[in-house]
């Protein structure tokens, strides 16, 4: 636990602002994000899974002023907690999965006990690791430093227009292929065999544990 | 023409390829023409690319051509590139010239042979591989071209596999090629490691630094593999039983064009022979044994294939004798001239086995020349050719090698004579028995029949009325008459365009006609002609009266002095026991059991890696997981404990 | 142009932007294969009445065309100009990220050839499927080009997410579209881990971009920074989870053999290609001063995939599941180059990304027709009598695989070698002799696909033992247990039985019949067989390519 609590106070320390207000607004809105993240994971209910997705988001954008990101900060509300979560949700309801799901049972021998295993090894190494670091000093982002008298936005506006350019225009192509490909899955006309849902694909992480619920085998 | 080279290659392997794409569909004869037409085209431009070399003016002319970097790693160079010089000029002009003939022979010849295209398909891959072997300008290319012969070779002994004789035999012939192999392989390593490098004109550069003794273990080394392929003592007898492939076979491969290969592999490392007179030496003496082996058992075979067989055993030896002896020039002006008329006597024969319904036993044959007029008048050329008759080309080739062989040691000459007289006498016994005397192919049951013809595979019985082949048989027959006869025009047409003059440049230590005055070779030239023409009248006198001689037939040479029962007792049957102690004990108790362990094991493994595939997302994320988990522990031990 | 409009006008309190120069020529190639993309989406949906399978992969081989004819201009613009880093940063315009860009543009010109094939025999109505296979390329080129941590995860996620949608496309095939959703679930984790490593890199140099990275661990000595080396563990588990590297490869046999046949192979080549290049781009030039820190993770990555790969695969029934085992154990080799980290190690694999994209597209263009109607027949026992059915068709596979297993006189051969040579050249003489064990035990079950090829049909006993059980078995083996879940949905049972009417068991009823083999295949099948042969033969060429490509290296 003090190895968490000195990466916490680590990663507090590398925003240059120590002071104790941002470390307590820091804890609790990680506390909120790891909450939330946990809770989609293990919330039976799609539905709750989805609020619970809401709650980190939030969490992500205190975080983000926190950082004196405000445009990011909003962004994220607006984005991802007010559009995509909400799209989320429509689908959800339309295919009426909003049902309760039995994760009780896991055919898989191991393979909880093992996954907590695993990802709390995994976190303690990561949390070592950053316990021998050294972190870089100077420019705290590429665009400058956040104290400037700059606008928040025309910084992020800058750098995506010149630093970032390439990147930037590049996701347009992703744009095409997530319209490409949900005209491709969705038009296909009935399938002979009942594939399964395309659908699914929307509905994000939590498709692939109720597709492997359905799933049969014996070792 | 001379950046043209790369098509005399190119040619028959585009021909191959046809054949191999379309050959089926081709068909009988249109495929053996295709085939044809692409050999042919192959000697044109080797004739264009003779006269360019002819013009070019300097000490050697040579011209490399550089096709590509063919292993370029690191320090290891290699380069497939073609070398062109007088010597393998001859060599491209004769292969590329014969085989079309014999392609065009082979037309008439394999006419109706379920395998039609497949025959044309291999004959033109041999075209290519042989020429291969020629052109390579380094050890590595050459070697290719070797392996490429050799292989062809035992597809087309064992062309007709169905038959088991032909299978047998195509695998012998084979197996003595590997060892051979062995030997030229371990003389390429060797060379590479005493010079860095696989090209012939780095190699002869260098031969000072490679050391005496290394030098004649390279000869000796390449010997091995020259006395399997140009089957000499004591690597010949699977040269007979290669008969068993179809007669044009036996007339390119095994008498014309790859047997030469392993001279032609002496005269190109001449430079290396010359530097270590022990290897030469060793060299004479199992060319002398073999000429003079081989001709013995000549003299007492009935399967007309088979004389001819041990007839180019013979005058393999002789021609290795030359080169033994310091002469390359007559032992390609031999090479040349013996091609032509070897070519010339197994085309004969195969007409002769053509006409006669595929019968091949000499007891079973008689009187063909009323019947046969032009294949008796061509293989009569070949045959007074063969026995050193004056003018014919013969004549003037072994002559040019007897002089040589007097001038390195009388006692090589002795030999060369006495071969001389017994060639004389097997070949005329040959003619005798097949164009004179009785009809006996009218009898029912052969004269003489005896145990050795283990290819006599029809029943015994009447012969249908022998007839003349067609004229794509007997043309290359005449043209090859005709070259069979005039070859000796080679040896003394002008000063400037005689053979000999033509390749002495490449043979730097070459001790061609050194020592002998003119009064000295006219003497021996003249013994020469009287040997043959003795040879010829014994032989005739004694075998056209009579088919029947068991007392001039000795068992010890039908067998051909027991050489493969040698084998046997020696390798053979040890190698039988080894074979059966390896198989009961050691195959069955330990290799089985290995394998059967590493085959459980394998199949172990395999199956548990199986079972961690379960199909679940999750399950495979897992594995992810370990990963990075596994990823940090690494990480962590190069900062907290580094 | 109103974008630039847009961000001049809200640049903070009126101040200039200055925009970065962009040297068009450098993103050439990738310009043009997503410009016909967007032109093949734009036309079809235009013209959707009059434009069939064929106009669309006309469009696409086009595309294909002039994406390489861009690609050779650049190279000769690279050859004589010299490399560049251009557009701020982004693009690393040198021989390296050309010659990827000429191995994608073949690749893609290959499958689009043989898709077509494909897509009319299955009755798949779809230039989307073009569209998505060119995107796809692009992002594998883009990450050929990457010259920032940025633009990579950009270039991985155009390729990886275009894949997603290609390997579900066969609607008809309830494994199409299983693949593809694992391969979505598992690729989503791999990027955010990717991501992650992107973060954790950024904090610990200050950048995203390439070369600052390289400034910074030039200039400041870093010893044993936890979180750079955290960063580094985690973009090469997200780089192993694309070249399907062991333990990252789990999703690949199930996504090999679910995915359409001409997806699979496009992903096997271009997923690997863009990866690799990524790879050894990042890890070789930017993190070249911490290769003590990853190079024995790479280390041990490899002889993990070469084991693995060529031990799994020998227990395979189904060849796609056959070639991911195979693919993975090809992955362990370009491994071997990456490992060596020098120039002839950069060569070595980038020789071997190029062969292996011919061998594997081949293979897969065999694949496809051999599969008959319904893409489904994949079991070994398929592949019987093809030899004496189709001598040609068997005669080309045969080649491909020979190649793979590193026969002689193909490229395949000198592909092996030379990244073999390159693991001598430092002494991993371990690594080397593993490689080369792998390459016997590979070697063995590529033969028996020949040797199936060259049996007689129904012939039982030339093969393992496991053929002669899956045999008794019959069909429903075609979904058994042990050999992983081909269709284990609920509706499990439906399925199978469904698979016994319509896909039929690979007995001599089906197995005799000869398969069609479409033209523009064959002209695929040829191009591969070809450029396996010819220059497996003379090598010189290509092997002379790729190191050039490596001198070129910013």
């Amino acid at each position: 636990m003090a190895a968490v609590m000195h990466g916490v106070l680590l990663a507090a320390t590398a925003t240059g602002h120590a002071s104790l207000v941002d470390w307590g607004t820091f804890v609790v809105a990680a506390a909120i994000v790891l909450s939330g993240a946990i809770g989609v994971v293990v919330a039976r209910n799609p539905v709750h899974s989805a609020l619970m997705l809401v709650m980190t988001l939030f969490g992500i954008a205190v975080l983000f002023v926190l950082q004196r990101d405000d445009f990011l900060a909003a962004v994220q509300v607006i984005v991802y907690a007010g559009a995509i979560v909400v799209l989320f949700l429509f689908v959800i309801m339309f295919l009426g999965v909003d049902r309760d799901e039995n994760i009780a049972t896991e055919p898989l021998r191991g393979q909880r006990p093992l996954a907590v295993a695993l990802v709390a090894l995994g976190v303690t190494g990561l949390l070592l690791l950053g316990e021998v670091s050294k972190w870089t000093t100077g420019a705290l982002s590429v665009a400058g430093s956040t104290d400037s008298s700059t606008s928040n936005v025309a910084q992020l506006g800058t750098s995506v227009y010149t630093t970032y350019l390439f990147p930037f225009e590049v996701t347009s192509a992703l744009l095409v292929i997530a319209v490409v490909g949900a005209v491709a899955l969705a038009r296909r006309p009935p399938a002979v065999v009942t594939a399964p849902d395309p659908d699914d694909e929307l509905v994000d992480e939590s498709a692939p544990a109720a597709a492997d619920a359905h799933q049969e085998v014996t070792p | 023409m001379l950046h043209l080279t790369y098509l005399i290659i190119l040619l028959p392997l585009v021909g191959f390829a046809v054949q191999v794409l379309f050959g089926r569909r081709l068909g009988d004869p249109v495929a053996g023409a295709v085939a044809t037409i692409f050999v042919g085209a192959s000697f044109i431009v080797s004739v264009g690319v003779f006269f360019d070399l002819l013009a070019v003016h300097g000490a050697v002319r040579s011209f490399t051509q550089n096709l590509w970097t063919w292993i370029p790693v690191g320090g290891m160079q290699i380069h497939a590139g073609l070398y062109v010089d007088p010597l393998s000029m001859t060599m491209v002009l004769f292969v590329t010239g014969i085989s079309a003939l014999i392609h065009l022979y082979s037309i008439g010849y394999m006419k109706g042979d379920r395998d039609y295209p497949k025959f044309f398909l291999y004959l033109n891959l041999f075209v290519a591989s042989m020429l291969i072997l020629v052109l390579g300008n380094n050890l590595l290319v050459t070697y290719v071209g070797w392996e490429g012969v050799g292989t062809c070779s035992y597809l087309l002994v064992a062309f007709w596999f169905t038959r088991e004789t032909a299978a047998v035999a195509g695998k012998k012939a084979f197996i003595y090629n590997r060892i051979g192999d062995a030997g030229f392989i371990a003389a390429a390593f060797l060379t590479f490691d005493k010079v860095g490098s696989l090209d012939y004109s780095v190699i002869f550069a260098n031969v000072g630094k490679i050391g005496t003794a290394n030098i004649t273990a390279i000869c000796l080394l390449l010997m091995v593999g020259v006395a399997a392929k140009s089957a000499q003592i004591p690597l010949f007898p699977w040269l007979a039983d290669a008969m068993e492939g179809p007669t044009p076979v036996s007339a390119l491969i095994h008498a014309a064009t790859m047997v030469t290969a392993g001279v032609y592999l002496l005269c190109r490392v001449n430079p290396l022979l010359h530097a270590s007179p022990d290897a030469a030496w060793i060299v004479a003496l199992i060319g002398a044994a073999t000429a003079f082996v081989a001709a013995t058992i000549a003299c007492a075979q009935n399967d007309i294939k088979k004389v001819l067989a041990y007839s180019t055993v013979s005058q393999l030896g002789y021609m290795v004798l030359a080169i033994g002896a310091g002469a390359y020039e007559a032992a390609i002006f031999l090479m040349v001239a013996h091609a032509f008329f070897k070519g010339l006597l197994f085309l004969g024969s195969g007409s002769v086995i053509h006409g006669l319904h595929d019968e091949q036993d000499l007891k079973r044959m008689g009187n063909l020349r009323v019947y046969m007029p032009i294949t008796f008048v061509t293989f009569g050329i070949g045959w007074l050719a063969i026995a050193g008759v004056p003018p014919l080309s013969g004549f003037w080739a072994k002559g040019d090698v007897l002089d040589n062989a007097w001038a390195a040691h009388p006692a090589l000459w002795v030999v060369g004579i006495f071969t001389a007289l017994l060639t004389a006498y097997y070949m005329s016994r040959l003619s005798g028995l097949a164009f004179f005397g009785q009809d006996r192919w009218k009898n029912k049951v052969a004269v003489g029949a005896d145990a050795d013809m283990p290819d006599a595979h029809h029943a015994a019985g009447p012969i249908p009325e022998p007839h003349e082949s067609k004229w794509v048989m007997t043309l290359p027959l005449i043209v090859l008459a005709v070259l069979a006869a005039a070859g000796g025009v080679m040896a003394f047409a002008t000063p400037h365009l005689s053979l000999a003059r033509w390749v002495d440049p490449v043979f730097s230590g070459s001790l061609y006609n050194d020592h002998e005055t003119t009064s000295t070779i006219w003497k021996l030239s003249t013994l020469d002609a009287v040997v043959a023409v003795i040879g010829v009248f014994i032989g005739l006198r004694l075998w056209i009266t009579r088919a029947d001689r068991p007392k001039l037939e000795w068992a010890f040479l039908r067998q051909s002095w027991y050489f493969n029962e040698i084998f046997d007792a020696i390798i053979g049957r040890p190698g039988a026991r080894l074979a059966q102690f390896t198989s009961t004990v050691i195959e069955d108790k330990v290799i089985d059991g290995a394998v059967d362990g590493t085959g459980a094991l394998v199949r172990r493994t395999g199956m548990a890696l199986r079972r961690v595939q379960t199909g679940y997302v999750r399950n495979y994320a897992l594995w992810i997981v370990v990963g990075i988990v596994a990823l940090f522990a690494f990480m962590l031990t190069r900062t907290w404990w580094a | 142009m109103s974008t630039l409009l847009f961000a001049a006008a809200s640049g903070a309190y009126g101040a200039k932007i200055h925009t970065p120069h962009i040297d068009y020529l450098s993103i050439l190639p990738i310009l043009i294969m997503m410009g016909g993309a967007v032109l093949l989406v734009t036309a079809s949906s235009l013209f959707r009445q009059v434009m069939g399978v064929g106009s669309a992969t006309f469009i696409t081989v086009g595309t294909a065309i002039a994406t390489l004819v861009a690609a050779l201009f650049q190279w000769d613009h690279v050859v004589t100009h010299g490399a560049k880093v251009t557009i701020a940063g982004s693009i690393a315009y040198d021989g390296f990220s050309v010659f990827i860009q000429i191995v994608v543009a073949i690749a893609m010109l290959l499958t689009a050839l043989i898709a077509d094939g494909y897509l009319k025999r299955e009755g798949i109505d779809g230039p989307e499927f073009h569209v998505l296979a060119m995107l796809s390329a692009s992002g594998a080129m883009l990450m050929g080009s990457a010259n920032d941590l940025i633009v990579i995860f950009l270039g991985l996620e155009i390729l990886s997410i275009a894949l997603y949608v290609l390997a579900a496309f066969n609607h008809k095939r309830a494994e199409s579209g299983e693949a593809a959703l694992k391969y979505f679930v598992l690729g989503a984790f791999s990027s955010a881990v990717f991501v992650y490593g992107i973060a954790l890199v950024y904090g610990a140099t200050g950048s995203s971009n390439l070369p600052q990275i390289a400034d910074y661990l030039s200039k400041n000595v870093v010893a044993s920074n936890g979180v750079l080396l955290a960063g580094l563990a985690l973009l090469l588990v997200g780089f192993g989870f694309k070249i399907a590297a062991v333990p990252f490869h789990m999703w690949s046999p199930d996504v090999y053999q679910g995915s359409p046949s001409p997806v699979t192979g496009l992903m096997a080549a271009i997923a690997k290609a863009g990866a690799f290049a990524a790879l050894l781009r990042v890890f070789v030039s930017s993190f070249g001063t911490l290769r003590a820190d990853w190079q024995p993770i790479v280390w041990g990555i490899a002889i993990l995939s070469l084991v693995v790969g060529a031990f799994a695969a020998l227990v395979q029934k189904d060849i796609k599941r056959m070639m991911a085992y195979s693919s993975i154990n090809h992955a362990g080799f370009i491994l071997l180059g990456v490992q060596a980290a020098t120039v002839r190690g950069v060569s070595a694999s980038l020789y071997y990304l190029f062969a292996y994209m011919f061998m594997v597209i081949g293979t897969f263009a065999v694949i496809t027709v051999v599969a008959r109607d319904g893409d489904s027949g994949h079991q070994l026992t398929d592949y019987r009598g093809l030899g004496k059915r189709q001598p040609l068709l068997a005669l080309a596979f045969a080649v491909l695989l020979l190649a793979q297993a590193g026969a002689p006189f193909t490229t395949g051969f000198l592909a092996k070698f030379t990244v073999v040579a390159a693991a001598v050249d430092i002494h991993s003489y371990a690594l080397a002799v593993i490689a080369m064990a792998s390459a016997a035990v590979a070697a063995f079950f590529y033969l028996r696909v020949v040797v199936a090829m060259y049996s007689p049909v129904g012939a039982v006993g030339d093969l393992s033992d496991l053929d002669a059980g899956e045999l008794d078995a019959g069909p429903i083996s075609v979904a058994s247990p042990a050999n992983a879940p081909v269709s284990v949905h609920g509706q499990n049972d439906a399925v199978a039985s469904l698979s016994v009417l319509t896909e039929g068991p690979p007995t001599s009823a089906v197995a005799d019949r000869m398969v069609r083999v479409p033209g523009l295949t064959t002209v695929a099948i040829g191009l591969s067989v070809g450029f396996t042969i010819v220059f497996g033969i003379i090598p010189g060429p290509i092997v002379d390519f790729a190191h050039q490509a490596t001198l070129l290296f910013t």
